[in-house]
């Protein structure tokens, strides 16, 4: 590129920023969306943190085993208990049903609750009422076993051990979601701009006096060089406001291995753009009028919905299938596919950079293919340009 | 006229089956305002689109100055195509700006220029409005802008002329003729041949993508052959015309009484004279200009209207709504 051709494309670019930046739908979606990430990691930080530690009432028996026993239930559900002794039955369904209370444990032997969950309660895993109620039953047994009450002072559950390392905490696995939906969202908003831009361009005409003076490719550089500056400022402006609002909550979400996955995001936001920029600059150059746009770039976009729809199965799921794999290292999924496989534990870093490294090097093999489609059909009016139509003149060299 | 600032040479294009241009050779000299006519559909915008490089060409060559037309060339360049086109949410003092930007003015000057222009063309107390927000006539001064902005040393206006009110023709017409006499090569295209035919000095003619003639519009008007109107008072039909020998001129036609002679080549005028005179009271002897469509007529045998007609079923018949020139838009006019 000579000093001339990097001055028509900046110009361009430079037009698509300060058209854009400065219209009032950016500002109020780069306000919306960086709310939306303050709000997403910061809320649940602030709601856990005002959590009021669960009461549990206790009546009958001896206080002293039954409130160790009360505490153990607490660590082992993940939640901070109170002991409130309770005179009688009577005093604490009442307690109960006030809502003072969350469970009751009755002589150590009987644990009630307001409503049995649908499932049951007596399961150990998860809910305090059903922790309650499996070491309660074993305090019980244990009584009559000396050194019971020590034995369950120091904790009754054993160690786990898992064979294989554990893959992505639910934090992580969250924080992905979150990632691929902000990479989701960046390469389908800011596509669907290329191609609407593209189309205006056309259907107002204004594009033969732009090429009487641009050529194509310094037209197209310029506007998604443009467009993908804009999206790179909101994108690193929502990742700047992760960080700082995770931190500013105590957000268990901020920590080494989330940031890394918003990072990833982050590179693959990039590369994702520089991938799908040019099919969605292709695509709005086969339309003749704008309101046709969306139809042109549906097919664009499948690779992406597809890897996105599928993400929330990988996310839930303890490993990604085979499946899932391969899109993580085809260009057209990667962008999505692959932050959500690191995200999962299910990918080693470098297998991540191999990811991007193909996806980047697509990137030029697609400019290549889109630049051509769109200086074919950029100039033809009258009808949609059957893609077959613009390819094929293609492959006889016209 | 075989040079000139700019020069067409042996263009040739087909879209499919439909043959657009076929062998177009003619020069534009500098300094004039350049009528580029012909019929809709003769291949004139798709050879003024090449000049930009905007139509690609399958053979022949467009120079400028006495090399083929580059990219630098064309910075200097100002165009306003058959299909006008701008940003319609941009403020028009920007969007001309940004034209002038692209065709290498720095910034500083583009919006001075841009500024000069619009208040040349009456826009000034429009610069910061929406394009979209402008009617239809402010639209095509803006259109005009953009060409200008730059100061540009060729001009290419495709029909600059069609959707004008005869105001806007006449505002037109200045500015091409001002633009010329400042040295500047002016071309510019017109399905619309009589029309235009006072405006322009010289022009090219062309038909089915081919020059018909090209000249000084004095000269073709006047033609190898001039029109000579004569009329005797008292000779209603003509009669004394009959004396007149086939070397000196031929009967063109009759109107109202008056004869219309094509003199023949270096005859004597005044001789047909003499004969008038000899039969009675001349009243009327002038020579008298042909339209330009007559002119097209003449070297064609088709009217510019069955020219039109004939494009039109050809190009139907190839399927094609247009020849890559033509679209819905354009056809609206």
């Amino acid at each position: 590129m000579n000093q001339r051709s990097l001055r028509m494309t900046w110009l361009v670019a430079r037009r698509e920023l300060l058209q854009r930046g400065r219209t009032r739908i950016f500002a109020i979606s780069t306000i919306i969306l960086l709310l939306a990430v303050a709000l997403g990691v910061a809320l649940p930080a602030i709601l856990s943190r005002g959590g009021k530690p669960e009461r549990v009432g206790v009546v009958g028996g001896n206080p002293s085993t039954l409130g160790v026993v009360v505490q153990e239930a607490g660590r082992l559900a993940g939640v901070k208990v109170t002991v409130v002794p309770e005179p009688d039955v009577a005093t604490a369904e009442a307690a109960l049903r006030s809502g003072d209370v969350g469970a009751v444990l009755v002589n150590g032997v009987e644990v009630l609750v307001k409503q049995v969950p649908i499932g049951g309660a007596s399961s150990a895993g998860g809910t305090l009422p059903g922790a309650l109620a499996q070491l309660a039953g074993l305090s019980r047994l244990f009584e009559k076993v000396p050194a019971a009450a020590a034995a369950a002072a120091n904790g009754i559950a054993l160690p786990v051990h898992g064979l294989i390392a554990p893959s992505g905490t639910l934090a992580n696995r969250l924080t992905g979601l979150f990632t691929v939906v902000l990479v989701w969202v960046m390469i389908s908003i800011y596509g669907s701009q290329i191609a609407l831009g593209i189309g205006e361009e056309k259907s107002s005409r204004v594009v033969e006096v732009l090429l009487a003076s641009v050529r194509p490719a310094q037209l197209l550089t310029g506007k998604v060089l443009g467009i993908g500056l804009l999206a790179l400022a909101q994108a690193a402006a929502m990742v700047v406001a992760f960080v700082v609002a995770g931190f500013a909550a105590g957000s268990s979400l901020v920590h080494g291995a989330a940031t890394g996955i918003v990072l990833i995001g982050g590179v693959f936001v990039v590369v994702g753009y520089a991938f799908y920029c040019t099919a969605f600059a292709a695509a709005g150059s086969l339309v003749s009028r704008q309101s046709d746009v969306n139809s042109t770039i549906m097919p664009v976009q499948l690779p992406l919905i597809i890897a996105y729809a599928l993400s929330y199965t990988v996310v839930y799921a303890n490993g990604a299938n085979a499946f899932y794999h391969v899109l993580g290292f085809l260009p057209p999924t990667a962008p999505i596919a692959m932050p959500v496989l690191y995200a999962t534990g299910d990918v080693p870093l470098w297998q991540v950079v191999v990811s991007a490294l193909l996806c980047a090097a697509a990137t030029v093999w697609m400019a290549r293919i889109a630049a051509r489609i769109y200086s074919r059909s950029i100039l033809r009016t009258g009808a949609r340009v059957p893609l077959k139509q613009v390819l094929r003149r293609d492959l006889a060299g016209a | 006229m075989t040079t000139g600032e700019l020069e067409f040479e042996g263009l040739r294009r087909k879209f499919g089956t439909v043959t657009a241009l076929d062998g177009l050779t003619f020069a534009v000299p500098a300094g004039q305002v350049f009528g580029f006519l012909g019929p809709n559909g003769a291949g004139k915008t798709t050879a003024m689109r090449a000049v930009f490089g905007v139509a690609s060409l399958d053979a022949g060559e467009i120079r400028w100055r006495g090399n083929p037309v580059t990219e630098q060339d064309r910075h200097k360049f100002g165009y306003m195509p058959e299909e006008r086109g701008l940003y319609p949410s941009m403020k028009l003092l920007e969007q001309i700006e940004y034209f002038a930007m692209l065709h290498d003015m720095p910034a500083v000057a583009a919006r001075k220029a841009a500024r000069r222009w619009l208040s040349r063309l009456g826009l000034g107390e429009r610069e910061d409005a929406r394009v979209d927000a402008l009617s239809h006539g402010n639209q095509q001064r803006a259109q005009l802008a953009v060409a200008l902005v730059h100061d540009p040393e060729l001009l290419v206006l495709d029909e600059p002329f069609a959707g004008l009110d005869p105001g806007g023709v006449d505002d037109m017409s200045a500015i091409l003729a001002e633009r010329a006499r400042a040295g500047v090569t002016v071309l510019f295209s017109s399905h619309q041949l009589d029309l235009v035919e006072d405006i322009c000095e010289a022009v090219a003619i062309i038909h089915h993508g081919r020059l018909v003639v090209s000249g000084a519009v004095a000269d073709l008007q006047r033609g190898e052959r001039p029109r000579l109107a004569v009329r005797v008072a008292g000779d209603p039909d003509g009669n004394w015309a009959a004396q007149v020998p086939a070397q000196l001129g031929e009967i063109e036609t009759m109107r109202a009484g008056t004869v219309l002679f094509a003199l023949a080549g270096g005859a004597d005028s005044q001789r047909i004279l003499d004969i008038a005179r000899a039969a009675g009271t001349v009243e009327h002897f002038s020579f008298e200009a042909r339209r330009l469509s007559e002119v097209f007529r003449q070297a064609t045998g088709a009217s510019v209207g069955q020219a039109e007609a004939e494009h039109a079923a050809a190009a139907r018949a190839a399927g094609a709504p247009g020849t890559g020139g033509r679209t819905a838009a354009g056809m609206t006019r």
